[in-house]
């Protein structure tokens, strides 16, 4: 068999092609390593990329904002040519609804005085509701299980995390980050959503837990009393953040395991939502010693 | 460029910095299909494809040279943080789908447009399976269905974002 002597040498070009290879799977190598690394670091500490995050939403979340001011504009006009046109039954309808809306109105202001009146004499003391500001929805991610939505409101505005969002159907969810001009909210259906609430109809307590779908689970409830289709849940103000008596879901599916409910208020309807600063303030913290604090015995401390 | 920058025609520099913006193309039709995704549309089950994921595979197919690895991590960690996402899930699954493109695309070189169709649809099936894992491990745990939807619409979604893609290649081609 015929040998090469001396063994012939791969070309410089060969070779250049081969070293440049080698490089790009070292590169690839190290870049998949640090992405490992990085999805390590979320295992560990889930709030580290909080600030970048917050960046991002406002980034994007002003530009949605201007892009969907026309559509809602025209959305508006076509709605005042319907209202227009329908005008005369409505204003029937209207009229009708007035008186008895009328009536039920002093029945409610005879209640109201009645309350205020028996609260003073236990001497229940009344959190503030206060309204931080009402912003317009910018923006959305239903990628995969997060549901969030992005506003146009951030801190510039007195948005923080943790405030309540609402519509006028009902609970809509809270604030996870913030940016300076935008801010991106936890909708009740995102897989990391859990609202205290009570069945309005028997009082029992229960945790409506978002499913990354359209409904909402409801778990933990307190005993054993059936649900059923149409049991409406309201907050019961557990927890600090979300007022009590505010509609959240209606029961669909009394019969699962866990049961289902649909919220009242659709994201796909929203166009503004009001944010509310939370109910009661948090506590502040017990301050803890120092971790190296040295322990004095009590003896030593004697004089 | 073969002669000094200084001594470089107005119209060469210009050709010169052209040739830059031209090599970052597919990144930044990446990144605005990304933030395209956040189109304020709520619906109860995520239809809306992973534009990016798309971008990534049919750029790398076209353009392997301008679709490395380490750009596809930096567009995942962008789409992490835009999609409120564990960071380093898509951080991690975007450079791992080039180069599963690139290995396919080096055993399958020349074929017809149906074979990247079923290909990039496997690519995207691992994708959302590994994504379902992934996210658990970073703690957020739920079920694969919405996944699964994401990648069916995503498959579907596939020769949109070739067409527009390719007319963005076949304009930069041509001279203009």
């Amino acid at each position: 068999m015929p040998h090469d002597w001396p063994p012939s040498r791969r070309t410089s070009y060969a070779r250049r092609e081969q070293n440049l290879a080698l490089i790009g799977a070292v590169v690839t190598g190290a870049v998949l390593a640090t992405a490992l690394l990085l999805l390590v670091l979320s295992r560990i500490n889930p709030a580290f990329s909080g600030r970048l995050r917050a960046a991002s939403v406002d980034m994007v979340a002003p530009f949605w904002a201007s892009v969907r001011a026309p559509f809602d504009f025209v959305n508006g006009g076509a709605d005042s040519l319907g209202d227009y046109i329908a005008s005369v039954p409505r204003a029937r309808r209207l009229t009708a609804d007035n008186a008895a809306l009328r009536r039920a109105l002093q029945d409610r202001n005879a209640l109201a005085a009645e309350n205020a009146a028996l609260r003073r004499l236990v001497k229940v003391v009344a959190p503030r509701l206060d309204l931080v500001a009402v912003a317009r929805f910018a923006g959305a991610s239903s990628g995969s299980y997060a549901r969030t939505a992005m506003i146009a409101a951030g801190t510039r505005d007195g948005v923080f995390s943790g405030q309540a969002v609402r519509a006028a159907a009902g609970l809509v969810g809270r604030t996870a980050e913030v940016g300076t001009h935008a801010a991106r909210i936890l909708l009740l259906t995102d897989a990391a959503s859990r609202v205290p609430v009570v069945v309005a109809r028997t009082g029992q307590p229960a945790l409506a837990a978002g499913a990354a779908g359209r409904l909402l689970e409801i778990r933990n409830r307190g005993n054993d009393l059936p649900l059923r289709v149409g049991d409406q849940l309201v907050t019961s103000g557990a927890g600090g953040l979300f007022a009590p008596q505010i509609p959240v879901a209606v029961v669909v599916d009394a019969r699962a395991e866990p049961p289902r409910a649909v919220p009242f208020a659709d994201p796909a309807a929203l166009d503004f939502v009001a944010i509310y600063r939370a109910y009661l303030p948090v506590p502040d913290l017990p301050v803890a010693a120092p971790a190296d604090a040295v322990v004095v015995p009590r003896e030593a401390r004697k004089k | 460029m073969t002669a000094p920058y200084r001594l470089l025609a107005a119209e060469e520099r210009a050709r010169y910095w052209r040739g830059f913006a031209e090599r970052a193309v597919p990144g930044i039709v990446t990144l605005v299909l990304i933030a395209a995704m956040t189109v304020p549309l709520f619906v109860s089950v995520p239809v809306m494809p992973n534009l990016g994921l798309l971008a990534v595979v049919i750029w790398t197919s076209f353009q392997p040279g301008l679709m490395p690895p380490w750009l596809a991590f930096a567009i995942g960690v962008a789409s992490d943080l835009l999609f409120a996402l564990p960071l380093g899930v898509q951080a991690t699954l975007l450079p791992a789908a080039v180069v599963a493109v690139r290995l396919l695309d080096l055993r399958f070189a020349a074929n017809r447009y149906a074979f990247d169709w079923v290909a990039a649809s496997a690519v995207i099936t691992v994708f959302a399976v590994a994504e379902w894992r992934l996210l658990a491990f970073a703690g957020v745990d739920g079920p694969l269905g919405p996944l699964l939807i994401q990648a069916a619409t995503t498959i579907l979604a596939y020769p949109a974002v070739v067409a527009l893609i390719a007319r963005i290649q076949r304009r930069l081609a041509s001279p203009a």
